[in-house]
């Protein structure tokens, strides 16, 4: 029982970092039924503007949570401009051309920036001021850190606030109609394009949040770190249904609670295994993912 | 606007190039002329890239040393190929390297890539020495010009048993390694050895190579409480995040690791989680003359790593053979190369038959963010 709380409170950590990337692959998807391969290096990106912004905050002599807080919303910024930038440069010129020309474009530039990372930020692992946040506590016989609490907490909060914008807003109410019909919403004046590139920001912006705290939950980064991530969270997507946001956040902690289960009950060398193994299967007998990928109200 | 917005956007995505363009190609300078060209093997890209650079330092600075001795079998040029640890890049380096007409490579730094790009390499009578890779297979396949620097592995893993039996006094041990030809065989070996050395074996778990989530793992140790927690990854930028989330996890037990952790990085990045962790790795006496020659050169590379200094006696040692030799005829050379008798910065070298050199594993441990020589398993005394 102790084994399974532990595995509980290190699978909803994991899943919830898995939720917010997986977001990303979702939304995009939902608006221009694209793949964005390169939302792993956006992951990565937000990654290293955390470790340049915290060290450089803490070495200040800042408190924790100021650093931790201000690279936030810094590094949130940043990558929401820099997946605009791409989605300007990459996508939107290919915008009435063939899916998989904007398919074939998103995987340049996923290339394009993993090797501009590597050649700005260097090919080491850069180290994270882990001492920031260090400790935890025993509830009853299970460990939990802060450092976990700090990811569950941002976590939910960033999901909530992304249900209050899609659901509560008029730029959400936007979102959803551009992504039902793109034509029929430019017809009663939203600027479909805007909408878009609003969409890239925000998954861009939860990406880096995730990329931050990973950072800060493992100690380090490395300019590589978006592939396998994002090869899960996209799995996450798909597990809960492309294009649906709540499907995203479910098949996010779905994923990170199979990988943390599979490797603590079975074998930690088979959990990606295990993973996929759980996706195939689902896929199977739902092909549309758990929550169904047409579920008109929810898409985005 | 929206042309200042495409230009913002250009703008944006620049910063991922600008500053890379700054660094000037070293290669570019050094082609094209003749000589005797040394190519290196390592990761020199993805999460050993550390470990590789070293490689390539090593290497560069034991050419800057030799150079002004080679006369008018000189100069001696270096051409470095990344391998990214994995064996089918190797493979392909090496056979680029064969066509670039290398005459001795200085590499590889997995075991799992070593052993296979080792195949063309010596069939096309290339010296490859390894100063990093110490599974024993390496050098027990009967290969001509298969040498290696460094230690191997079946005696590093009776070091670590000893050290756990003998020292630490340990019942039972708990092991994990992330299954590469290098990791998973030390650790195989530990646990056989571990056996009939009355060390119970709690557990013996698989990572995946690269992870950095060992949560899984670590809830499994915490339960089983064992003595000693051997950790055989396959270098310091896995086994930082591990060390983190050990000490996170309130996990008290002793820490023995290996060779591939030893790496300033690793205290870099776990910082005073690194604190007071085991680890065995070949002695290297840091005030001879041969090893202040090494580190002045080395210098200007940043601290030295695992295997810097190997690779630097590794290429010391092919040109010295080479000059001894009077050619780079491989059979000359090899001939000198066995002759071959020296003091070198990591320990005194001497080849055997088989291209081995001997090991000289002792216990290190992580003291002040510094490794620094704990036990040695020779007398079974601490050092001072």
């Amino acid at each position: 029982m102790e084994f399974f709380l532990q595995q509980l409170v290190n699978g909803i950590t994991l899943g919830g970092v898995y939720a917010l990337v997986a977001l990303g692959y979702t939304m995009v998807y939902g608006i221009i039924q694209l793949i964005n391969f390169a939302h792993g290096e956006i992951y990565a990106a937000g990654g290293y503007m955390g470790v340049i912004l915290i060290s450089w905050l803490f070495a200040q002599g800042f408190p924790p949570f100021v650093c931790l807080g201000a690279a936030l919303v810094l590094a949130m910024g940043y990558c929401a401009l820099l997946a605009m930038a791409v989605e300007k440069l990459a996508y939107q010129p290919l915008r009435q051309s063939s899916r998989l020309s904007v398919l074939l474009s998103a995987l340049g530039m996923s290339i394009f920036l993993q090797n501009g990372l590597m050649l700005t930020q260097g090919v080491y692992d850069r180290a994270y001021p882990t001492e920031m946040v260090q400790g935890g506590f025993e509830l009853g016989t299970v460990m939990i850190s802060y450092m976990q609490c700090i990811i569950v907490g941002v976590t939910a909060l960033l999901l909530v606030a992304l249900n209050v914008l899609v659901y509560k807003t008029r730029i959400g109410k936007a979102m959803r109609a551009t992504a039902q019909d793109k034509t029929m919403s430019a017809l009663v004046g939203i600027n479909s394009s805007r909408i878009i590139s609003l969409t890239f920001a925000i998954g861009a912006g939860l990406a880096a949040a995730a990329g931050i705290m990973v950072g800060l939950y493992y100690g380090s980064v490395r300019y590589d770190m978006g592939f396998v991530p994002g090869i899960k969270a996209f799995s996450a997507a798909v597990l809960g249904g492309i294009g649906n946001i709540t499907g995203a956040m479910l098949g996010g902690l779905l994923i990170g609670m199979i990988e943390v289960f599979a490797a603590g009950y079975i074998s930690s060398e088979y959990k990606d295994v295990f993973a996929f193994i759980i996706l195939i299967a689902v896929l199977y007998f739902m092909p549309t993912g758990i929550m169904g990928e047409n579920v008109d109200d929810t898409r985005v | 606007m929206k042309r200042a917005l495409y230009l913002l956007s250009v703008l944006l995505l620049a910063s991922f190039v600008v500053a890379g363009c700054g660094k000037k190609d070293e290669k570019a300078a050094d082609a094209a002329k003749a000589g005797i060209k040394i190519g290196s093997l390592g990761p020199l890209t993805g999460q050993y890239a550390a470990d590789g650079n070293d490689i390539k330092n090593g290497v560069l600075a034991a050419i800057e040393v030799m150079n002004p001795e080679m006369g008018a079998l000189g100069p001696v040029t270096l051409q470095a190929e990344d391998d990214a640890c994995d064996p089918r890049q190797a493979v392909a380096a090496a056979n680029k390297l064969i066509n670039e007409k290398a005459t001795a490579v200085i590499g590889a730094y997995c075991s799992s890539a070593t052993i296979p790009a080792s195949e063309p390499l010596i069939a096309a009578k290339i010296f490859m020495i390894t100063p990093a890779s110490t599974n024993e297979k390496v050098t027990e396949r009967g290969m001509p010009y298969m040498f290696r620097t460094c230690g191997r592995d079946d005696d590093q893993s009776k070091a670590a048993v000893k050290f756990m039996t003998d020292q630490l006094k340990a019942k039972n041990v708990y092991i994990v390694d992330d299954k590469t030809t290098y990791s998973q065989g030390l650790a195989d070996n530990v646990e056989k050895l571990a056996g009939g050395a009355g060390l119970k074996v709690l557990g013996h778990e698989h990572v995946n190579q690269g992870d950095k989530d060992y949560s899984a793992v670590l809830t499994k140790v915490k339960a089983a409480k064992p003595d000693v927690f051997y950790v055989s990854l396959q270098n310091s930028a896995s086994a930082a995040p591990m060390l983190i989330q050990i000490a996170r996890m309130g996990i008290k037990t002793h820490i023995l690791a290996q060779d591939a952790v030893y790496h300033p990085q690793l205290m870099e990045l776990a910082k005073k989680d690194a604190e007071g962790v085991f680890l065995t790795f070949g002695y290297t006496d840091k005030e001879t003359p041969s090893y202040k020659k090494f580190a002045a050169a080395y210098k200007k590379y940043g601290e030295p790593g695992a295997y810097s200094a190997y690779s630097y006696d590794s290429t010391v040692a092919y040109l010295k053979a080479v000059k001894a030799a009077g050619s780079t005829d491989p059979e000359k050379v090899k001939a000198e190369l066995m002759k071959l008798e020296f003091d070198g910065a990591s320990k005194h070298i001497k080849y055997k038959e088989n291209g081995d050199s001997g090991s000289n594993y002792v216990i290190q441990v992580v003291k002040d963010g510094k490794f620094t020589n704990y036990w040695n398993p020779e007398t079974g005394e601490l050092f001072k």
